[in-house]
């Protein structure tokens, strides 16, 4: 943190990153950023997204603003055209739903090979969400079989969350702050030399 | 879990899931993919036939869990998941079909159950039975009386009396006081089910009942009022079936039957319209798009249309063990996946092979559709009881090229034929006018060819003449060697005394050549006692007097002291001599 962006800070303009949404259909995506909302501006009804939504909400120094992609297959082909422009990824996981833990692994697979993707630390925060269902998978045992061991060029985080109660979604959001602002920080160094 | 490899199929489908001890014993036929609580996310639905003569469940399957199971009280022939009615929530209701009954669950519970009307009752066998209960007859007279209407009646005998023309006579008595009081019934059973929509083509439209059963009838059952709408005979009992089309509109019942015959059913006939005889038995039969695709007994995979034409064959590496559609609508995709005895799954568009998946066990049933929030996933059962489930991948693209080894490209690139000349055309119609007669001088010829070489053979045989000896007492076998490149020529003769045990004794060997060519050394040799088994090479010069390049035949006589006919011949045909002769 510069003496610049504490000034950003007290003026009260903050910074603004891009974050991408993405995850299986039926995971939780629009439940936890409708929880990160404001909760004067939560809505009641969560429907399945068609396409996508732009979200925003502020932190304390970040505001974010959120593409909440579909997950359904045949939206699931959109996602690639928005890695560009995210600087970093919320990828939900549906930790009761041990059937189609493979399909998050290739999809997650198909991410982080991606031309976009491969060559950047952007950072990958990892919600392990429906811990409330009764049988779900601890987020380690989500993390073993996502294989997030072998993630070594990013900066990665894995939270056990609950979205409907909203527990678990602070912490993660909290990580992606500080590391945005890590990773922005080295950047610009980098744009310096 | 999910460690296994997924070796052959090209990284195709994701391994979701692999049990290998689920205990699972299934056909494809009771297998289905259902939204049994309305949630959106499709539970599998299982008929497990247990040991086969007990522990048959339904069992109901959530992602990789066992959710539900229902004691069966028979063997389950088939199982379909439908709806019945209109009402809300829209939760489909399982109907499965075991001995003559049909067993329907909703919400997982039994619901109703509908038996299909007995059959008519031979009235001999009728009278047989009161005048046992009336105790006018013995149980062997009865026995011996049902036996006789057995042979001959066209109403085949009611199950009791076929049980107890199986009984051993101690047992007879027994039986007759246990069931004389009932009256007889003959029941049939259902071989098969499918369903068939009423009046809508929509995914969740109220649909009939189609059963086959063992009285080779089809029977199409109302599912509101379990009345029976249609009644349709076939020529044999059916096996396999499958169903397309409303019952309001038209449709169109393939069947697959146990005479190995495919019959084709359709609205307005009781009786079928198309007939297919198949040169083996089928073993699984699916509709994709417009054609049928019917597996055989042969290891041949054929695709007919729907009206029965032949389309292809094509001949597949092991026995088939079961059949499923693959059906993929958001992808406009539809294929057939066949389940072979050598543990492959394979998925053929047409006659193409696409994919091929090894799977660690023999597949038996095999089921495609949606399963929980998953379009495309695979289903399938082995015969140890294991439940596979397979993800088809999102990104993956099947190519319309057959990656199996065919026929190479050039093959369909057309030949540039000539024209047809004059003569060919006069020949072809003098060969079809003239046909028998030509076909009969043939034959002529031909007999008479056999006839020459029986006759020379037979006189090769008497005069010995061959290099094998046809006698019993000496039998030999002899062959020749020339070495060498002129004038002067070794000559080996290799005799072996072929008898099982016995020594053959005073053999000598001559030659008989023309002696303005040949000089031979030793032209009379005798031969050693010959030991059975052993080759005893005999040699000796040939050399050639003549330098004009002229050969001839030598030929060797094996001799028998005392016997004026040779034991055998063997004509040796010189090679030209190429050297000069020195003297």
């Amino acid at each position: 943190m510069g003496l610049f962006d504490k000034l950003v800070g007290w003026l009260g303009l903050k910074k603004e990153v891009n974050v991408l949404c993405l995850g299986l259909d039926n995971s939780g995506k629009t439940t936890i950023i409708n929880k990160l909302k404001p909760s004067n501006a939560q809505v009641q009804d969560i429907v399945p997204t068609i396409g996508f939504n732009i979200e925003k909400f502020k932190t304390s120094s970040l505001s974010f603003t959120v593409f909440d992609m579909s997950g359904q297959g045949r939206y699931r082909n959109l996602w690639e055209h928005y890695y560009k422009e995210g600087q970093a990824i919320i990828f939900v996981i549906d930790s009761a739903d041990k059937l189609r833990m493979v399909v998050a692994k290739e999809e997650l697979d198909t991410l982080l090979n991606h031309p976009d993707i491969k060559h950047r630390r952007i950072p990958i925060l990892f919600f392990a969400n429906k811990m409330d269902v009764r049988d779900a998978l601890s987020s380690v045992k989500v993390s073993q079989l996502l294989c997030l061991d072998y993630i070594k060029d990013k900066p990665w985080h894995i939270c056990a969350t609950d979205a409907l109660k909203g527990e678990g979604l602070q912490e993660g959001v909290d990580w992606l702050q500080g590391t945005t602002t890590d990773v922005h920080d080295s950047e610009s160094v980098e744009h310096r030399d | 879990m999910t460690s296994m490899e997924s070796g052959g199929d090209g990284g195709k489908w994701l391994d979701a899931h692999y049990d290998p001890v689920a205990g699972l014993y299934t056909f494809s036929s009771c297998v289905d993919l259902a939204d049994l609580s309305g949630d959106g996310e499709n539970r599998l639905v299982v008929g497990d036939l247990g040991t086969g003569s007990s522990g048959m469940k339904l069992k109901v399957y959530r992602g990789t869990a066992l959710m539900s199971e229902n004691t069966l009280l028979d063997l389950p022939a088939g199982l379909v998941a439908f709806f019945m009615d209109l009402h809300e929530p829209r939760i489909p209701t399982t109907a499965v079909a075991s001995g003559p009954c049909i067993y329907l669950y909703k919400n997982l519970r039994p619901y109703f159950k509908f038996t299909l009307p007995s059959l008519e009752v031979n009235t001999l066998e009728q009278d047989v039975w009161q005048q046992a209960r009336e105790g006018q007859i013995d149980p062997l007279t009865l026995k011996e009386m049902l036996e006789s209407i057995r042979k001959k009646a066209d109403v085949p005998l009611s199950v009791r009396s076929l049980r107890f023309l199986s009984l051993e006579t101690d047992g007879l008595d027994e039986f007759v006081q246990l069931h004389k009081q009932q009256p007889i019934r003959r029941q049939t059973v259902i071989t098969c089910i499918d369903t068939l929509k009423k009046s809508t083509a929509d995914e969740d439209g109220v649909s009939c009942l189609v059963v086959g059963t063992e009285s080779s009838d089809v029977f199409i059952l109302d599912s509101k009022a379990f009345i029976i709408l249609s009644k349709m005979s076939l020529p044999a009992p059916p096996t396999m079936m499958d169903v397309t089309g409303q019952f309001d509109v038209e449709f169109r019942i393939t069947v697959a039957c146990r005479n190995g015959n495919i019959y084709i059913l359709r609205r307005e006939s009781d009786k079928p319209k198309y007939c297919v005889e198949l040169p083996s038995h089928p073993v699984g039969l699916v509709r994709v798009g417009k054609n049928v695709l019917v597996g055989c007994t042969d290891e041949s995979l054929q695709g007919f249309t729907q009206k029965g034409k032949k389309l292809w064959k094509i001949v597949l590496p092991a026995p088939i063990t079961t059949m499923a559609p693959m059906d993929l609508p958001t992808r406009g995709f539809q294929g057939v996946l066949v389940g072979l005895a050598n543990c492959e799954v394979h998925l053929y568009r047409d006659k193409n092979l696409l994919s091929t998946i090894k799977t660690p066990d023999v597949v038996t049933s095999i089921c495609f559709g949606r399963y929980g929030r998953e379009d495309g996933t695979l289903i399938m059962t082995t015969k140890g009881g294991g439940l596979m489930v397979k993800i088809l991948k999102r990104t993956v693209v099947f190519d319309d090229r057959d990656s199996a080894p065919g026929p190479p490209l050039a093959q369909s690139i057309r030949l540039n034929v000539p024209k047809k000349t004059k003569l060919y055309v006069d020949q072809t119609l003098r060969e079809r006018e003239s046909g028998v007669a030509m076909h009969r001088a043939f034959q002529m010829d031909l007999s008479r060819v056999r006839l020459a070489a029986a006759k020379a053979y037979v006189k090769a045989l008497e005069s010995s003449l061959t290099p094998m000896s046809a006698s019993l007492s000496e039998p030999l076998k002899m062959n020749a060697v020339v070495q060498g490149l002129g004038p002067s020529f070794k000559l080996t003769l290799h005799v072996q005394n072929t008898a099982a045990c016995r020594p053959v004794m005073n053999l000598a060997i001559s030659f008989l050549y023309d002696e303005n060519l040949y000089r031979i050394r030793d032209p009379y040799m005798r031969i050693p006692l010959l030991v059975p088994g052993l080759i005893y090479p005999v040699g000796t010069f040939v050399d050639c007097t003549n330098d004009k390049g002229i050969t001839d035949i030598i030929k060797v006589f094996v001799l028998h002291e005392g016997r004026s006919s040779p034991l055998l011949t063997a004509h040796i045909n010189m090679p030209v001599s190429e050297g000069l002769a020195l003297s």
